[in-house]
């Protein structure tokens, strides 16, 4: 559908939110130890690279969303959980990083396995 | 060879998007009128004093700013602050020992009815890559120096949720309206690379 000025307000108020109103069990719950799987796909991918094989911990589950992975590519919402992980700067970057700094990264279901 | 007396060259950027959207509006996928609307909207009506209003508020309403820190989206929408890059907000909360900073690693994720569209250097790849993995250079660069106690909280908006920072109260503002406080409170510290001015 063509966006035409007149519908720009309305588009601009409401927005699409990416939520998708469907029952899926969550593969995870808060306080789960995650580990993210080598995920390397040429496709779009919502995974940042720097986590790949990264240990980290669910903090909160946001609820379900479309995959981006499949969806962008016109392949199905395949609803999942998304889940707000926290990593330690070490876990990330090594022993130079600071031992107190952390990173909270949107995780989909998909990106992970239990550790 | 470039010509002289032609003013600057355009970046390649720019001349990508502006041979794309020649394709697009030919094609007739897009109006260019309707792109016209779109940044005059985000422009000159949507922009950081909203998100600064929805901080001020949480400094001055204790209520509010738990509805805010439990439900981002429907506290911010009190305000009539909603929609497009807006629908699933987070709002994430300074305090003396967690310092949050906010960047989007994979593109230019930003909350825009709280912020507007985002500054050029929160789009670029050296933000993006230092954010995540040196942020108390990145926040030093910034003027922001933070103790090694505190804990710099690192989000990268790599989904569908956008966040907001909620900086701390300055000291010495408790004689401030609500209205006041808001001018104290900016762009660059709702992304979390500055603390809210000082009165």
């Amino acid at each position: 559908m063509l966006l035409t000025p007149d519908m720009v307000p309305t588009v601009v108020a409401t927005g699409a939110s990416a939520r998708v109103d469907a029952h899926v069990a969550p593969r995870f719950r808060v306080g789960d130890r995650i580990r993210v799987r080598n995920h390397n796909p040429t496709t779009h991918t919502r995974l940042p690279g720097y986590l790949r094989g990264k240990r980290g911990t669910i903090e909160q589950d946001y609820g379900v969303f479309a995959f981006p992975d499949t969806h962008a590519h016109g392949l199905g919402e395949k609803p999942q959980h998304c889940y707000s992980v926290r990593f330690t700067a070490r876990e990330v970057w090594g022993p130079a990083a600071s031992d107190r700094d952390t990173l909270r990264v949107d995780v989909f279901d998909d990106y992970m396995d239990p550790d | 060879m470039p010509k002289p007396h032609q003013g600057p060259a355009e970046s390649d950027p720019a001349i990508r998007v502006r041979a794309l959207e020649a394709i697009l509006t030919e094609k007739g996928l897009i109006d260019p009128k309707a792109l016209d609307a779109l940044v005059d909207t985000y422009e000159s009506k949507v922009g950081p004093r909203n998100g600064a209003k929805v901080v001020a508020r949480a400094w001055v309403d204790p209520a509010y700013k738990q509805r805010l820190l439990s439900d981002a989206t429907a506290a911010i929408k009190e305000f009539g602050f909603s929609g497009l890059q807006g629908e699933d907000m987070v709002v994430v909360e300074n305090t003396p020992d967690v310092h949050n900073l906010v960047v989007c690693t994979l593109c230019s994720c930003y909350p825009w009815p709280t912020l507007g569209l985002p500054p050029v250097w929160y789009k670029s790849a050296p933000y993006r890559a230092r954010a995540v993995s040196d942020p108390r250079g990145v926040l030093k660069e910034f003027g922001t120096e933070l103790p090694e106690t505190v804990e710099v909280r690192t989000w990268d908006t790599t989904a569908e949720l956008r966040y907001l920072v909620l900086p701390e109260r300055p000291p010495g503002t408790d004689d401030m309206t609500e209205d006041q406080l808001a001018e104290l409170v900016t762009r660059d510290s709702m992304i979390g690379v500055t603390k809210a001015k000082a009165p």
